[in-house]
């Protein structure tokens, strides 16, 4: 059975070593029922590049260091649903540890 | 140039690992008394683990909520609530320790309430007969604890995983933990360690907890030698969202079936099958949680199952008059817990909305670990200097969990962080050996420096399959001697060939923690699948297909493994008593449930 696939495009920087941010995109099938922004990063890093690092971890909205950028919009990462193309931007893109973590998440 | 044995180090009295309700509340006491704390967490405070995802209801008996001007019922008491701890675990608590939690569950209660904890209300939780639960929430508890520990200027490494204990002399002296954003080696000095680490939920595919629950305190106490008891014991909490992804591992349904609309809630099969009425036609779906489990895991099994491994939660059966109903009674609750739980806010609405025209799929999820490091009523472990409370610790609820475990944390952490300073006095620092340290420093390297071998999300996906496949709420003894050898096989042979497969960066590097964690999430099944292999019987929150009899004759005791040479080595021992009488007589499990939680049982469904 085959599901739409949405890109999503995901801030990667590495202060240590990169010169400078960059984006990744990725592809992610969408599933029947309802998806959430955490569950598209999970399946990149469970399925495609486990080198992207986040925060995850009550999934619930209890801890609510999910928090980011999602299409410019500051956003808890497991409350929100996916129904397109996203892009994924660290809620603070000037204190970032790596990719889409920042000092604040 | 030798390379160094550790990064950076840090040297204090106490060390807790782990910053939530337990550890908290630990941390907290021990710096009551004069002592020079460390927390080390693995996430940020009030933001990880379990404690914010409770309900969250404190217990006490009656008697001790009047002395707290909380409307308890005066015919209660400290005994009676301990009687029927004791029956309701089925007799394999420790005694000593249900006395201790009962004492401190009041203790605990009321330096929460001195903290500024909101009281929602006083009322009868776990299906108990009187009321013995303070009603607030699991959020607003954890962040009363975070600004009490600020208050009192505890130090908090956050981030940070203890990876393994250090001793010398037989005694604990400190830890060692990898600071996850930096990737450096932490030495921490400390004259006693109080492990506060939860349960090992994330060893299972389908749990409900934090993804934190990954056995790491267990993990280390038994690499330094503790010992554990009844691994074996892991509670199942049915109806837990299954699908879709953005609601799994939700507990909602199961709390709406708790609620005054519950007995409006219908589980069906796949063939739309009122199936509770094959396994107890009288309470139906409010028959209590372990039988409503196996009976979904049967039909499962039987091939009527959702597609996603679980049964259907139904409200659309009802008439358009009593959706209102139900609708009225859920909206009363929620708009009196709104700031209660996040889920209530978002995924409760839209699940009710969901539920009008659909059947939500749900599951027997992984919710708390029974057993865990064995420890006295003190929250000792036999390791002097180490101690273990909350969910990491084993042997205060026997054989299934019938109050809540917040006030166990709270009051075992309290416990802990009072036995430090009487410890302390007169013990030294202790000068960690230096191949204990190279020991753990090749340990925690060895998987970033490989670069070959099996990628974490790999095994991980591997043990999930032994979980899935073997380790369910039904069990049976081929099923668990497969299990056994998979597990004793992967941990023995394959987590030596654990690598992180891509970038090798030290910095918040998600596979290089999921190797560590896998270890101990390892471990932790390997013990618990020896227990349960050997626990012919089937007692409280444990089944055995094979042995569906509750033996009182035989099995009335608890599972305790040790440490042989590095692996786990198991032995029998009888139940602590000290005023109740151990039961006699084989019955079946059905019988069992049915006379330990009498108080349990909950009153006929509406048809």
């Amino acid at each position: 059975m085959s599901h739409p696939t949405i890109n999503v495009r995901c801030f990667r920087y590495d202060p240590e070593t990169d010169p400078a941010p960059r984006f990744q995109d990725y592809r992610v099938p969408l599933v029947e029922g309802e998806m959430s922004v955490q569950d598209c990063l999970n399946h990149i890093r469970e399925q495609l590049d486990p080198g992207l690092a986040y925060c995850m971890n009550c999934r619930l909205g209890f801890c609510q260091r999910c928090i980011l950028k999602v299409n410019g919009k500051v956003v808890l990462a497991c409350e929100t649903a996916v129904e397109g193309d996203i892009v994924v931007e660290p809620v603070n893109a000037s204190e970032v540890i790596r990719d889409l973590w920042c000092e604040s998440t | 140039m030798a390379e160094a044995l550790y990064d950076r180090d840090i040297t204090c009295d106490v060390l807790v690992v782990g910053s939530e309700g337990s550890g908290g509340q630990a941390a907290v006491n021990a710096a009551r008394a004069g002592l020079d704390v460390l927390i080390a967490s693995k996430g940020k405070m009030s933001r990880c683990g379990a404690s914010q995802m409770a309900g969250a209801d404190f217990n006490l008996d009656g008697r001790s909520a009047i002395a707290l001007g909380l409307p308890g019922d005066d015919r209660d008491s400290p005994q009676r609530f301990c009687e029927d701890l004791v029956r309701e675990g089925f007799h394999l608590g420790n005694q000593r320790m249900v006395e201790k939690y009962v004492e401190y569950a009041a203790k605990n209660t009321a330096d929460l309430l001195e903290w500024g904890m909101p009281v929602y209300r006083f009322e009868q939780v776990h299906a108990e007969e009187m009321a013995r639960g303070l009603i607030t929430s699991g959020v607003k508890w954890v962040r009363i604890l975070r600004r009490k520990v600020r208050e009192m200027g505890i130090r908090v490494l956050e981030d940070t995983m203890v990876v393994d204990l250090l001793s010398g002399e037989g005694r604990a002296c400190g830890a060692v933990a990898l600071d996850l954003k930096s990737g450096e080696i932490v030495l921490i000095r400390a004259r006693a360690v109080v492990l506060c680490t939860g349960g090992w939920q994330q060893a299972y595919h389908f749990n409900s907890a934090a993804a934190d629950l990954t056995g790491d305190g267990q993990a280390m106490a038994f690499r330094a030698g503790a010992e554990m008891i009844g691994m074996e014991m892991v509670q199942y909490i049915p109806a837990t969202m299954l699908w879709p992804p953005m609601a799994r591992k939700s507990i909602l349904p199961y709390i709406m079936m708790e609620t005054e609309a519950g007995p409006f809630v219908q589980l069906l099969n796949s063939e739309g099958e009122r199936f509770m009425q094959r396994y107890d036609p009288t309470t139906m779906e409010q028959s209590t949680k372990e039988i409503v489990a196996i009976a979904g895991e049967l039909e499962v099994e039987e091939g009527r199952g959702s597609p996603h491994g679980g049964v259907y939660f139904a409200l659309k059966h009802l008439t358009p008059e009593g959706i209102d109903f139900v609708w009225g009674k859920f909206k009363g609750f929620l708009d009196e817990n709104r700031d209660k739980r996040s889920e209530f806010r978002k995924l409760l609405p839209r699940l009710l909305e969901m539920a009008k025209t659909e059947d939500l799929e749900v599951g027997n999820a992984v919710h708390f670990m029974v057993g865990g490091i064995r420890v006295n009523e003190r929250t000792e472990t036999g390791i002097p200097g180490l101690y273990a409370a909350g969910e990491c610790s084993g042997g205060l609820w026997g054989s299934v969990r019938v109050a809540s475990a917040t006030t166990q944390v709270g009051a075992q952490g309290r416990i802990a962080g009072e036995a430090c300073p009487a410890y302390i006095n007169g013990v030294e620092h202790i000068e960690p050996d230096k191949d204990q340290l190279e020991a753990i420093r090749e340990r925690i390297r060895a998987p970033l420096r490989r670069t070959e071998g099996v990628p974490p999300i790999e095994f991980l996906e591997r043990m999930h399959g032994v979980t899935d496949e073997y380790l369910r709420v039904i069990r049976e003894g081929e099923g668990l001697e497969s299990a056994y050898d998979e597990l004793s096989w992967m941990r023995r042979d394959e987590a030596a060939r654990l690598y992180v497969s891509t970038s090798k960066t030290k910095r918040l590097n998600f596979e290089w923690q999921l190797c560590l964690e896998l270890e101990n999430m390892l471990l932790c099944l390997e013990m618990s699948t020896l227990a349960s292999l050997r626990r012919e019987e089937s007692r409280g929150g444990f089944y055995r297909r094979d042995f569906p009899h509750t033996d009182n004759d035989r099995w009335c005791v608890n599972t305790v493994i040790s440490n042989r040479d590095g692996e786990p080595s198991l032995r029998l021992e009888d139940p602590v008593v000290t005023s109740i009488p151990l039961p006699a007589g084989r019955m079946t499990f059905e019988e069992a449930v049915a006379s330990g939680t009498a108080s349990l049982k909950r009153g006929e469904v509406e048809r």
